[in-house]
Order: C-alpha cells, then structure tokens, then sequence
C-alpha cells in the first residue's frame, strides 16, 4: 500500500472529521455553556443547507454565488438562533432534562414541516464553481478540491472558537459562565444576554455547516436525522463541551472511518460506536470533558 | 281493500326507492386508494413524481366516472419517511382507518418487504412501483402483491449481460462494488456477483463496499476503490445517495479513469444532474419514457404530465401511471371493485401499460417489464441529457427462472 493511498484516505477522513466538528462543536458549545442537550442542533444543521440552497439560487448565474450564500445562511441561523434563545429556550433553563429534550425533539417535527412547506419535498442541489469542481492530486492520487475547502473551514471555526473563547473578554465570560452562573450573574453580567449569544453562536456554526454541506450532494428531508448520530458520538468522545475535545473526536471518528474503509469496509460503522462505547466504558465524561460534566 | 291498496302503493315506493337508494350507493361506492410512499426521506427524489403521476392517472379516470365509470377513486397519500417501520404505520391506517382497497407504493425495498404480509393480512392489493428488490415477490409470496417494476434480479441480469460482453471487448478481469446497505442495495449487488460469475467467470470481485442508506460523504469510497485499481466498478446506489456519490465521483475524475457501466441513473438523476453528469456514461434505467414515445400510451402520458407539472416524468412517474392503469384492467376484467376478485383478475393476465403490452407470470406476479440500458448524450430535444443507443432486455429474457424461484421458497420452508 502507498503512501499516497495513505495521505489521500488521511485527507478523506479529515475532511469527513471537519464536517463533523462543524456540526458537532456548536452542539458541544451550547451544551458547555447552557446546559441545554440541542436535540435539534442537526434540524438546524439542515436549515442552513437550504438557506444556502435559497441564496445561491438567487445568485446562481454569478460565480460568487456560492461563496456569498454560505456565509449568509450561517448569518440567517445566527439571527434564527437569537429568536428561538429569546421566545423558547429561555423558558427551560430551570427545567429538567427531560423537558428540556422534549422541546427541543418537538423543534425537530416543526422545523421538519417548515421546511416541507418552505422548500417543499423535492430534493435541491447547489452547482459548485468550477474552482471546487474538479480534483486536485497529492502524490499523484486526487482528491475533491471542494473538500480541501471544507478542512479549512473547519480549521478556521476551531481557532477562532479557541481565539473567541480564550482570548475575548466576551470569551471569558462565557467560560466562566459555564463553572458559575450566579458569581457571573454577581458581578452584574447579564447571563441571559449571554446564553442569547451563545446560542446564536451555535446556530451560527450550525448555519454554517450545513452551508458548507449542501454543496457536497442533494438537499433533502431526513439529512440530519443521518448525521445527528455520528455529532453524537463525537461530543461523546471528545466530551460534552470541550472544544479540544469536540476537535479531536470528530479527527477520530473521521478517520476511523476512513481507515476502516480502506481495510474493512463492512465494519466501518460498527468501529465508530465501538469506540465509543469503549470510550462510555474507560472515561464516561469523555476524552477532555470534566467528571463534573458527566 | 281501500286501506290494503294504500298499503301496496307505499310499500311499491319503499320498495322501489329502497332499491334505487342501494343501487346509487353503489354507484357511488367510491374505491379508497392508498399511496404508502417517501414523500420525506432517502427516496423523495423520486416518489414526488410517482404521486404526482398517480394523481394524474387518477385525475383521468375519474373525469369517466372512476374505475368501472362508476366507482369514483378517492386517494389516501402516506408518507413513509423511507423508513419500514413507519411504512408499516401508515398501511395499517390506511387499510384500517381509511378503508382502501389497494396500497400502492413504495419507496426503498424495505418498506415493501415490510408492508406485503400487512396487505396479505388483511386481504388488501399491494402494488410495488418503486421498490424493486425480487424477495418481494421471489420468496414470502404473497397472492395480493404484484410488481410493475423489473425487479433487482432482472435488472442485475440486464447489467450483467452488457458488462459481460464489455469485458470480453475490453479484456476486463476484475471489478469492485458499491451498494447501498440495505435491501435493494444487497439484493442487487448479490445478484450481479452471481450472475457475472455464470456469464463472465473470467472476471473476479476484488472487493465489495457498503456505504449506509443515506450516506452523504463518499470521500473515502472513493479513495479507497481507486486504490484497488479495478478494471470496473458496478454500482447499486440510488435517489439521493446516488446523487451525492455521483457527484462527489465526479469532482475526483473517477468516471474519466474506471468504467462505472451500468448503475441505476434513472430520468430523475439525468434531470437533476443534466448540467454536471459525465457524458458517455453507461447507465441503468426502469422506465425511461423516450423509449417508447411510439405507444400511443406513453405519448399521452407524457403529454398530459407535461402539461400538468410542466416538467418530463421520470421512471418513477411511469410505473406508478402503469400501476393505476393497471388496477384499472383488472377491475374491468373482474367486473367488479372486490379486492378478491381483482385479485384473481389479474392473475396472468397481459395489460396495456406506457410500456407497450405486458403480462404479469403467473409464479411471482411479475409484469413482463423490461429493463433499459443505454449511453448518457446530450440530445437537442430535451433539456437534459438522455440515454443514446438504448438497450432494452426484456422482462421474459431476464427475469428469474421458475424452478429457482421454486426452488427459493422451498428452501425458505
């Protein structure tokens, strides 16, 4: 086996581990800092492929198109983000978790039928520009120049989901949010404001991964249903709420995926929730979560 | 005598309006149809058009007072999310809550597999248009079940007749596959497997992949078939999976270095993908309409579909249109509306269908339906690209024969 055959598989499960971070780290965000288990993070996920799909058909006969309507659907869930924290999730923060799932399960079937009625049952696909339409070659063996872009996407959201997080004054807050939300609240910050935030954040991210998904394939109904598993499994591994942990389970899971592929191609599946239920089993709270959290 | 002759009279107009009240209730019997297909889901792609086609075909027969000129078709549409268990739901609901006498369907061979003994159950016609895997109808038999499909044996059997004889042109030796996981995924590639090794046994399987129902990234496969260096790749992949595998293929030039000959690109990716899709491609299809604009059926539906949706029907649109029209031919040669003797009507028997003159065999309630295989082209007439230089292999030539599928349910015993 060559090394290029390697490199090209390394790349495929990396890019497979960025979309999966992309869905994942603003499910693992909301969750660090809320409290709040997302259950509709992946319906929101797909709301952002169609707004996408809205945008670049409004500017499809421009070569920007595409890149325009990504950043736009992830500003459009931002802004949904900020009115659903505001009208609903508020109202749950004291609840149990049960209640909390329930909401958020029943944002699920809405958005489900909203999108029917938006965008109706046909499948949508957005033409990609000719500059991530064609292959590139590493060692001789190519690779779709489209997943190039979306690894740099994904390297781009985690450092500045770090650079927000470590460096910011607002980044401060919200982590120190999340140890301590009455000394955050004695000190005169105003948590809802920032629980409006981050949740807008998440979505944002949300928005952003589905953009960046909907060019791959098809749009359709029922997306998210297939991928919310897999984000699962990552925050699992990773840890609820740990960014570097969000960061390293999706790496893990991509390229178990892809390794397994290569070797052993009915059981690629299978290894993922064997991993981790391994990981359930070693280090319940996750590979850099904290035992409080689990 | 005064008083029994009142009597008579108005027992006569009892009588005679109670009559003419049954007999209008009759009439006015409405036949409940039921759709059990993907409106959500993997399969959506293709089931919009098959319902609209149904609406369409029942819109026609309806304006001739319903089936029988007497029976007006009222229609129930479930949606089954592509997923068995739902598709299970709604076929319940549908036979027990709105009373229909037929469940047409499905989308996503599990579903069928799933739905057939709940129809056999309660006695209640299924007709598969979609789903295509043969253990609907090979083993598990059920007497109210008939396929208007070519099933996965008959279109692998297609596939495999023309791949054969590629490979002896082109010197081919090995291949790998890429199927769904599920149903008609595994039912298909076993059944190319098999059949390459009894047509091709020169030509060995390096290696089979397995990506799930709905995947959406195919990196990896990608890489990893090309990393086996196979002379050709035989694919079963279909509606939005195809779709997303198709496309990401692309993007890596795979169709330029291996042949893919013979995956399913039905009308419905040519639509979709007319700007994007490799040219030159081989490919599989169920029922593709330019195939048969010379039957006077087709060229109505296609015209009427047209004018309705503004859009060409797909496969998918074309058997379930048939599908209708034929439940429509068998209640005309039973006479009646009862499921029984429907059933029993269309038994062997040769029907009109947008494909020309078809009978349904008699051992599986298979129609004689063909299977198509032809080059992708550009053509001037459409907005999309077409199959050039079609192949047709007939259902009776591809089909499974009797004694194996005998054979089959005896082992199921």
């Amino acid at each position: 086996m060559d090394i290029s055959l390697i490199f090209a598989q390394f790349l495929s499960g990396l890019s497979r581990g960025m979309m999966l971070f992309l869905i994942a780290s603003g499910l693992s965000l909301i969750f660090g800092v809320m409290n709040i288990l997302n259950f509709a993070h992946a319906s929101f996920w797909l709301v952002g492929a169609y707004f996408c799909y809205t945008f670049w058909y409004l500017m499809q006969d421009f070569g920007f198109g595409m890149w325009v309507s990504i950043p736009l659907a992830a500003l459009s869930l931002a802004a949904i983000g900020w009115f659903i924290e505001v009208v609903l999730i508020r109202r749950v923060y004291n609840r149990d978790l049960p209640e909390q799932l329930l909401l958020t399960y029943g944002l699920i079937l809405v958005i489900g039928d909203l999108i029917k009625l938006t965008w109706g049952v046909e499948d949508k696909l957005i033409t990609r520009p000719p500059l991530v339409a064609r292959p590139v070659f590493f060692f001789g063996m190519p690779f779709d120049s489209y997943f190039i872009f979306v690894i740099l996407v994904g390297f781009t959201v985690a450092v500045g989901l770090w650079w927000f997080l470590k460096k910011t004054r607002y980044g401060h807050i919200v982590r120190a949010a999340v140890f301590s939300r009455e000394m955050v609240s004695a000190l005169g910050i105003p948590i809802p404001r920032i629980y409006t935030g981050v949740f807008a954040l998440g979505l944002f991210i949300a928005g952003l991964a589905g953009a960046v998904q909907a060019p791959v394939g098809s749009i359709t109904l029922g997306m998210d249903m297939a991928v919310v598993v897999q984000a699962f499994c990552v925050v699992v591994i990773g840890g609820f709420g740990s960014l570097l942990g969000t960061f390293v389970g999706s790496i893990i899971v991509g390229e178990v995926y892809a390794f397994s592929i290569l070797f052993w191609p009915q059981g690629a599946l299978v290894l993922i929730f064997i991993v981790t239920a391994f990981i359930l089993i070693v280090r319940p709270w996750g590979l850099f979560g904290t035992p409080m959290r689990a | 005598m005064k008083k029994f002759k009142v009597m008579v009279i108005v027992c006569s107009f009892l009588l005679i309006g109670g009559l003419a009240t049954i007999d209008s209730s009759l009439a006015a019997e409405p036949y409940h149809l039921g759709v059990d297909l993907a409106i959500t889901g993997t399969g959506a792609l293709y089931c919009k058009d098959g319902v609209d086609a149904i609406k369409l075909a029942v819109g026609e027969i309806n304006a001739q007072g319903g089936f029988l000129g007497k029976h007006p078709i009222k229609v129930f549409i479930r949606d089954t999310h592509t997923k068995p268990d739902v598709a299970v739901r709604e076929a319940k609901d549908l036979i027990l809550r709105d009373k229909v006498r037929c469940v047409l369907g499905t989308y996503s061979s599990a579903c069928a597999v799933a739905i057939k003994p709940v129809c056999q159950e309660y006695k209640v016609l299924h007709i598969p248009a979609v789903s295509n895997s043969e253990n609907i109808t090979k083993v598990n038999f059920s007497p109210y079940t008939y396929q208007v499909v070519p099933n996965s044996y008959m279109q692998a059997k297609a596939v495999v007749l023309g791949v054969a004889e590629l490979a002896k042109k082109k010197g081919w030796k090995n291949y790998v596959t890429i199927a769904s996981d599920y149903e008609w995924g595994r039912s298909t590639q076993q059944n190319t497997v098999k059949l390459l090794k009894q047509f091709a046994p020169e030509v060995k399987l390096k290696k089979e992949f397995w990506p799930r129902l709905g995947e959406t990234q195919y990196t990896s496969y990608i890489t990893a078939i090309m990393a086996q260096k196979p002379d050709f790749v035989i694919g079963s992949v279909a509606s939005k999976d195809n779709v997303a595998w198709m496309k990401q293929a692309k993007a890596y030039g795979f169709f330029e270095k291996i042949p893919y000959p013979g995956s399913l690109i039905s009308i419905s990716e040519l639509i979709i993908q007319a700007k994007t899709l490799t040219r030159g491609l081989v490919g599989l299809c169920r029922a593709p309409f330019f195939a048969h604009l010379d039957v006077p059926m087709m060229a109505n539906f296609v015209k009427n579909f047209k004018a309705k949706y503004n859009r060409y029907p797909s496969d998918w649109a074309v058997m379930e249109y048939d599908a209708v029209y034929a439940l429509k031919q068998g209640i005309e040669k039973a006479g009646s509306i009862d499921t029984e003797k429907v059933r029993v009507a269309l038994k062997g028997t040769t029907i009109d269908t947008c494909r020309g003159r078809l009978f349904f065999r008699c051992i599986d309630n298979m129609l004689s339906c063909s299977s198509y295989i032809g080059v992708v082209a550009d053509d001037p007439k459409y907005p999309f690209p077409i199959y050039h230089d079609v192949v047709e292999v007939k259902g009776p030539d591809s089909w499974r024969p009797e004694a194996e599928i005998v054979a089959a349910r005896a082992a199921k015993k």
